[in-house]
């Protein structure tokens, strides 16, 4: 556009060489690069400068936590999610769920518009008019029944406005709003209301504590607020004047949470209750307890070691080392809950977890109840029980059903499926073709929350606002508008509200939550922040004395069959929602580094029972029903228990996500937690048999130790404390070392913060337009992450037997790079800030590079891969996209590092340390990726390449890698 | 050659040019099939071309697989054609006569289906001629560190003198064909490819003379050629490529495989166009000399790499030659070693060396063996780097064995066409080593 100002290039000329240019490739076919239209502005919007992205602050709501994002926009298009630093829940920081809700709102499987279910039970599509009149009219309908109660509205935790509005709503039409969220804490909820007599989830200060004792709290997954508390940990957990903090996780399998602990206490499921009560008990009994421990005593002296031990299977010497390192630690925590391990006595299992930390003096001081979670307010499990019932006797004449997927997310053993054919009128404003909406009679597809105006409050002190990063990529509609326009088609809702948009109705109820004074500019400064943040309150909450009172049962369990069955929520589905982003699908497990698909995590010993081995299919059997699915063995579990992930085995909900892997909730019996009511979810056992049946099992590392390479190194505790020294190693050179002016591009990744979570590896994909391959594909490794988690099993000789190590790989930008004197035609070369540039339109593909770099993070485009429409919206047009037959690998987001030049130099100056951040770097919960100018030696990543602990991968190669790992922390043996 | 007296001057031109004869059915049926060999290999190229390489079995981190596998190979049979023609006609080494013709369109093949496979491994294959510096106003220009750039000297030049040497020999049995044949279009091509050769004295002093040059000058090719394609491999970091005895292994390797092909095209051209008398029995006794000499130095060669991972000291060297013997790949090593090594064995024994059907088995192992030592040393290399987040196991896809088995059909397809078409046997080189005729006492018209 600017070319026909200046005169240059006529508007008419340019077409015809397009023109021109894309019948050559119509006769040049296949050996030529896929040629793209360009499609300008014809007339640009206002304050859309083309090729300047504008960010957007608004709020994530893939899972409860709602953290703050920045969405980035370049021309009209959402292209990159990146955390909100003035968001206080993730400061900045951001999980692989959150960066893949772009895939959400480019699915190609979306729901495009309006659908009516036929008399032949065939969806079709309408247009908005139609469908909201019908919607009225169905209202009409079930009210005109006469019945009370027969309207019900189903959401997830949807805390803010459209809380408000949904329950106003059903007031008038006399209906229910039930808030579901398939993991609603509510043992957590019982717990603190027994032990402190609040019946809230408070935040827990896990950064404040040296000690950290977690019985199954899988914080760094799902728990609460993964992203939030993984910052925590990291801060917690990392190097600090040269000493870590301790965690313990007491779990019956090492999750991707327990492989992070520098002690995983392996334990029977369902006793982590009594273990906390003996822990407590030698607190006491040592005379530890910064309390008299009051009337507990008593309570207490029941559980002595020796007893507990031979209940919980965890060794004596093991129960009083951790009481005596958390009574003697200077601050420390005790905490628990999660999904996993909850079982029938999970609220006695907390409030004995309650008393472990009153007894060690942590109430109050490592546990906050001035900030508790808007997920302590969703409607309990019973509450959806009841629903069913009433739907099964006909009760419910018309269901609302909103950003919930009940069909899929409840236990099939709670015939929610079925119930769902008893209700006259399904309406579903599901953005996917999920399980739910499939049984659908109305489909009134919402925006995404992209495309959309609202808010989520997802605790007392943060108030985020959710706006629309972009025009709606479908015929599409946000439900509050749909619920204030039907308003208008129905007698009672008619005229009671006078905004005619959501917007309007948002902004008014926003003049109650802003501080008084200039609305609009307090309006503004929210979307700005992403939302209202208010400094949270402190409440310390007190013992009370009901706690020593309730009896610790132990944990009961259905089914005849001989293992425990443990379903865990996965950190990449969560329930299931994440299933239908390949981003998510693609990202490598933890632990397995499987993707694609569902698998069983089998003890060695048990796999021997059961005479399988790695990729081999397994029977579980449970009561409720039968799955199969392939074996992973692994250490990091009790030979008597099985764990399947939860989120796999959709049946519906787009190509993606649909008959992919198994859904473990189809074994589980319908259990609840006795004192909550909460669904119990470790409560089945299972027997489990050999079916015959091999697969190979895709995933991204075949192997599971170094073989004594030590590419991820540890240093000891001991040796920390003595102190260490950078160590500088020169190798011997034929060339004169390189030297860099004004810049060096370098990084420093600290093994001892990395958790393994996999967010930078989403984070890369997204920005640098990394394709997904599909499972068939990565089963040949021909997966093209330009950084990847190894995760290495080292053993040892504790109770555990092993630890594990997690290191991102990525293109070490060598200084002495092996790659580049290897290709014939310098397609990759060495560029004057110490970048291995990489040249695609140069590049022939000869695969040297490959094959000579010494840690194989190139990856080679075996095919054009291509992202269906309208995935491909989401490519950032910073980034070349590649085509077959060219090398590609990390480039150090070498379009940021561009950016950030083009600034300064309009600024007259350097680029400065952390102007800019890579994006891996800015997705790292964790913060263990720091990008920096190591020719300056002020920046963080300098100072952090010299630190004591660092060292360069395989330097004896002498490649000179631009990056420093930093090595991992473990402990010696106690 | 000194027990045979039957063979004439004549009876010479006569043999040899017999061979030019219309092809035959059997011809035929050899010629057909191979052609639908080249097709299916061409479709497989094609396909890959279109589809993008992931029609091959690669994958991470085996970057390089049987195509590489198969350029090794080929440039290891063009090895002892030049070997043959040029070195030994240096040494004077008589036993070369009968089958130098044969061993030099060999090596001419070799190469032109050895050049082949650089181009059809590229990720792009349609952009190969960046590889050539060239000056060219897209600013492009080619990296002289890299050893792939030397390759394409090294081949191209081989090419380039090969096939001058191949066809400088030709020359005067092109005319004594011309002479022969009497239908107009074969004596129209035969006389512009004799390029006016008369036979007088004064041709044949400058043709001796450009001969012995060409000899000398492609001596050194022959070590050169191969060291280079070792370099591909030894330049580079990786555990089980980067090491100084490639040059001469490959180089050794290379005689070795040129040998047993010679030997298996041999063979059967001298039972079907019945060249006894020609390609006797002391030639391939002295080519099972060279073979056993050269599976010495490789059996050496294996044993070395073994002691140099071991005395390394380095955990990379050791685990990769102890996955060697024992990993998944360690049926392919076995195979190695036994058809290169244990094999040949036999050879030290004079009657097996004498003994055609024996050197036809043996000759087949060897090229064998040597696929799969080529295979080994690219694929298990790279199975197993430095980093074991990042190994893998590759396995080829039928799209690559599709186009090896293209290679070979390509290969013989020339060669068919060659046998009919140009002396496979020397006529003047033959006639060198007879006795010299005596008037009066046979019939006496030279060629």
């Amino acid at each position: 556009m600017s070319q026909d100002k200046k005169g240059g290039l006529k508007r008419r000329d340019f077409l015809k060489i397009i023109g021109v240019a894309g019948g050559t490739a119509a006769v040049t076919g296949a050996c030529s690069e896929p040629v793209e239209q360009i499609i300008p502005y014809v007339i640009p919007p206002e304050g859309i400068i083309p090729g300047l992205p504008n960010y957007y602050s608004s709020t994530c709501r893939e899972c409860p936590a709602g953290c703050g994002i920045v969405v980035k926009n370049r021309e009209g298009r959402a292209i990159k999610i990146e955390g909100n630093p003035k968001n206080p829940i993730n400061t900045g920081h951001s999980c692989a769920m959150g960066q893949a809700s772009l895939q959400g709102l480019y699915n190609p499987d979306r729901i495009r518009s309006p659908l009516l279910k036929n008399d032949d039970g065939r969806m079709k599509p309408m247009g908005w008019e139609g469908i909201e009149k019908n919607l009225s009219e169905r209202i009409v309908k079930a009210r005109s029944s006469g019945k009370s109660g027969n309207i019900v509205f189903l959401t997830n935790n949807i805390s803010g406005t459209l809380g408000t509005l949904v329950d106003d709503w059903m007031g008038v039409l006399g209906g229910t709003h039930l808030q579901y969220e398939t993991f609603a804490y509510e043992p957590l909820k019982e717990a603190n209301k027994i032990s402190f007599g609040i019946e809230k989830i408070p935040t827990y200060n896990i950064d404040k504590t040296d000690y950290l004792l977690s019985f199954g709290a899988d914080f760094l997954e799902t728990w609460l607020s993964a992203t939030e508390y993984t910052k925590m940990f990291s801060d917690m957990h990392s190097v600090k004047d040269k000493t870590v903090g301790k965690f313990v996780y007491v779990d019956p399998r090492a999750s991707l949470t327990g492989t992070n602990a520098d002690q995983w206490v392996s334990i029977k499921p369902g006793t982590e209750g009594v273990l906390a009560l003996a822990i407590a008990n030698v607190i006491v009994n040592e005379g530890l307890s910064s309390n008299s421990a009051g009337g507990l005593r008593g309570l207490l002296s029941d559980y002595s070691p020796d007893k507990v031990s031979s209940i919980t299977d965890v060794p004596v010497d093991v129960i009083t080392q951790i009481a005596t390192d958390f009574a003697g630690a200077k601050s420390s925590l005790a905490i628990g809950g999660g999904v996993a391990a909850s079982g029938t006595n999970a609220t006695q299992t907390l409030v004995a977890i309650n008393i472990l930390n009153y007894i060690a003096g942590n109430i109050g001081d490592t546990m906050d109840f001035g900030d508790t979670l808007s997920i302590s307010d969703v409607n309990s499990f019973q509450d959806i029980s009841s629903l069913i019932g009433s739907m099964n006797n006909g009760e419910i004449d018309l269901i609302l059903i909103h950003g919930v997927n009940p069909v899929f997310t409840l236990p099939k053993s709670m015939k929610f499926k079925e119930a769902l054919e008893n209700v006259d009128c399904v309406v579903s404003f599901s953005s996917f073709m999920d399980e739910t909406t499939e049984l659908s009679d109305l489909v009134l597809p919402d925006n995404t929350f992209m495309e959309s105006w609202g808010d989520y409050f997802p605790r007392e002190s943060v108030k985020g606002l959710i706006q629309p990063i972009m025009t709606p990529v479908f015929n599409t509609k946000t439900t509050g508008d749909v619920l204030l326009s039907v308003s208008g088609q129905v007698e009672e809702l008619n005229g009671r509200y006078t905004q005619t948009t959501y917007y309007d109705y948002l902004r008014d109820a926003w003049k109650d939550i802003l501080p008084a004074g200039d609305f609009d500019k307090q309006w503004k400064k929210a979307l700005e922040d992403g939302g209202y943040y208010e400094e949270p309150a402190t409440v310390a909450a007190s013992l009370s004395p009901a706690a020593g009172g309730i009896s610790f049962p132990e944990a009961e369990f259905k089914g005849e069959g001989e293992y425990y069955f443990t379903a865990y929520p996965s950190y990449r589905y969560y329930d299931g929602r994440g299933a239908n982003k390949p981003w998510l699908q693609e990202l490598p497990d933890a632990i397995t580094t499987g993707v694609w698909d569902s698998w069983v995590e089998v003890h060695p010993d048990t796999a021997k029972k059961l005479g399988i081995r790695l990729g081999d299919f397994v029977s579980i059997e449970s009561p409720e029903g039968t799955i199969d699915t392939q074996a992973y063995v692994y250490e990091g579990i009790r030979p008597d228990t099985l764990a399947v992930m939860i989120g796999q085995g959709h049946t519906a909900y787009g190509r993606y996500a649909k008959d992919r892997g198994v859904n473990p909730l189809d074994l589980l019996p319908v259990s609840t937690d006795e004192l909550s009511g909460g669904f119990a979810w470790l409560a089945t056992k299972v027997s489990a048999s050999k079916t015959g049946k091999h697969a190979q099992f895709v995933q991204t590392q075949y192997t599971t130790t170094q073989h004594d390479r030590i590419i991820a190194k540890s240093v000891s505790l001991s040796a920390l404390e003595k102190g260490l020294h950078y160590e500088e190693h020169n190798e011997p050179d034929f060339y004169p070392p390189r030297e860099y002016h004004k810049y060096r591009w370098g990084m420093a990744i600290d093994l001892q913060k990395c958790v393994g979570c996999g967010s930078c590896v989403t984070a890369c994909y997204a920005e640098n337009n990394i394709a997904f391959v599909g499972k068939d594909m990565v089963a040949k490794r021909r997966d093209m992450a330009w950084i990847s988690i190894s995760r290495f099993f080292e053993k040892t000789d504790d109770d555990a037997g092993f630890r594990t190590i997690y290191l991102p790989m990525l293109c070490q930008q060598c200084g002495n790079a092996p790659c580049e004197p290897v290709c014939p035609v310098f397609a990759t070369y060495h560029n004057p800030e110490g970048l291995n540039g990489m040249v695609y339109n140069r590049c022939v593909g000869t695969r040297y590079c490959a094959n000579n770099c010494t840690y194989k993070v190139r990856k080679f485009n075996w095919f054009t891969y291509k992202w269906p429409e309208p995935l491909n919206w989401q490519l950032n047009p910073d980034v070349t996209v590649r085509s077959k037959g060219v090398m590609e690998k990390c480039t150090f987001c070498v379009q940021r590092i561009n950016h950030a030049k083009d600034l300064a130099k309009d600024g007259g100056r350097d680029v400065g340390d952390g102007e800019f951040k890579v994006a891996c770097e800015q997705a790292c919960p964790a913060d263990a990726i720091v990008f920096g100018n190591l020719e300056d030696h002020q920046s963080n990543a300098s100072k952090l390449s010299h630190d004591g602990r660092g060292y360069k991968a395989l330097e004896f190669v002498n490649t000179q890698p631009a990056i420093t790992y930093l090595k991992k922390v473990v402990r010696d043996k106690a | 050659m000194s027990e045979q007296s039957t063979l004439t001057y004549a009876r010479v031109n006569e043999d040899i040019i017999r061979m030019l004869d219309k092809p035959t059915v059997k011809w035929l049926a050899l010629f057909i099939p191979t052609l639908g060999f080249v097709g299916f290999g061409l479709f497989c190229f094609i396909h890959q071309v279109y589809s993008g390489l992931g029609v091959a079995g690669y994958r991470h981190p085996v970057f390089w697989g049987v195509y590489i596998t198969d350029f090794v190979f080929w440039v290891g049979i063009a090895h002892s054609g030049t070997l043959i023609s040029a070195i030994l006609y240096l040494f004077r080494a008589n036993f070369r006569m009968s089958i130098y013709r044969i061993a030099e369109a060999m090596t001419v093949f070799a190469v032109l289906t050895a050049g082949l496979f650089p181009i059809i491994h590229l990720g792009r294959p349609w952009n190969f001629y960046w590889l050539f510096p060239y000056p060219n106003q897209r600013e492009l220009w080619v990296n002289f560190k890299s050893p792939l750039l030397w390759d394409v000297f090294a081949v191209s030049t081989y090419l380039t003198v090969s096939s001058l040497f191949f066809f400088l020999g030709l020359i005067p049995d092109i005319a004594a064909v011309r002479d022969k044949v009497k239908d107009v279009p074969r004596k129209i091509a035969y006389t512009v490819l004799s390029l006016g050769w008369k036979g007088s004295n004064w041709e044949w002093l400058h043709y001796t003379r450009t001969y012995l040059f060409f000899a000398a000058f492609a001596t050194p090719l022959v070590l050169s050629v191969h060291s280079v394609v070792s370099w591909d491999f030894a330049m580079s970091n990786l555990p089980g490529w980067h090491t100084t005895i490639f040059a001469p292994y490959f180089v050794a390797g290379a005689i070795f495989s040129g040998l047993g092909m010679v030997i298996t095209l041999t063979v059967p051209i001298r039972k079907i166009f019945h060249l006894e008398e020609y390609i006797t029995l002391d030639n391939y006794d002295g080519m099972a000399k060279l073979i056993i000499m050269t599976s010495l130095i490789v059996g050496y060669a294996y044993g070395v790499e073994f002691f140099l991972a071991w005395y390394s000291g380095s955990p990379y060297e050791w685990g990769q030659f102890y996955y060697r013997v024992t990993g998944q790949y360690a049926l392919f090593y076995w195979i190695m070693i036994v058809c290169n090594v244990i094999i040949p064995i036999p050879l030290w024994f004079k009657a097996v060396r004498r003994n055609v059907k024996a050197l036809f088995i043996i000759s087949i192992f060897i090229n064998i063996g040597m696929w799969f030592e080529r295979f080994n040393i690219i694929v298990i290399s790279l199975s197993q780097g430095f980093d074991p987040a990042a190994w893998g196991i590759y396995m080829p896809s039928w799209v690559e064995i599709g186009i090896t088995v293209g290679s070979f059909a390509w290969f013989f397809m020339f060669f068919l066409i060659f046998i009919k078409t140009l002396p496979a046997v020397s006529i003047a080189e033959m006639k060198e080593i007879l006795p010299v005729p005596n008037k009066g006492i046979k019939g006496d018209h030279a060629g």
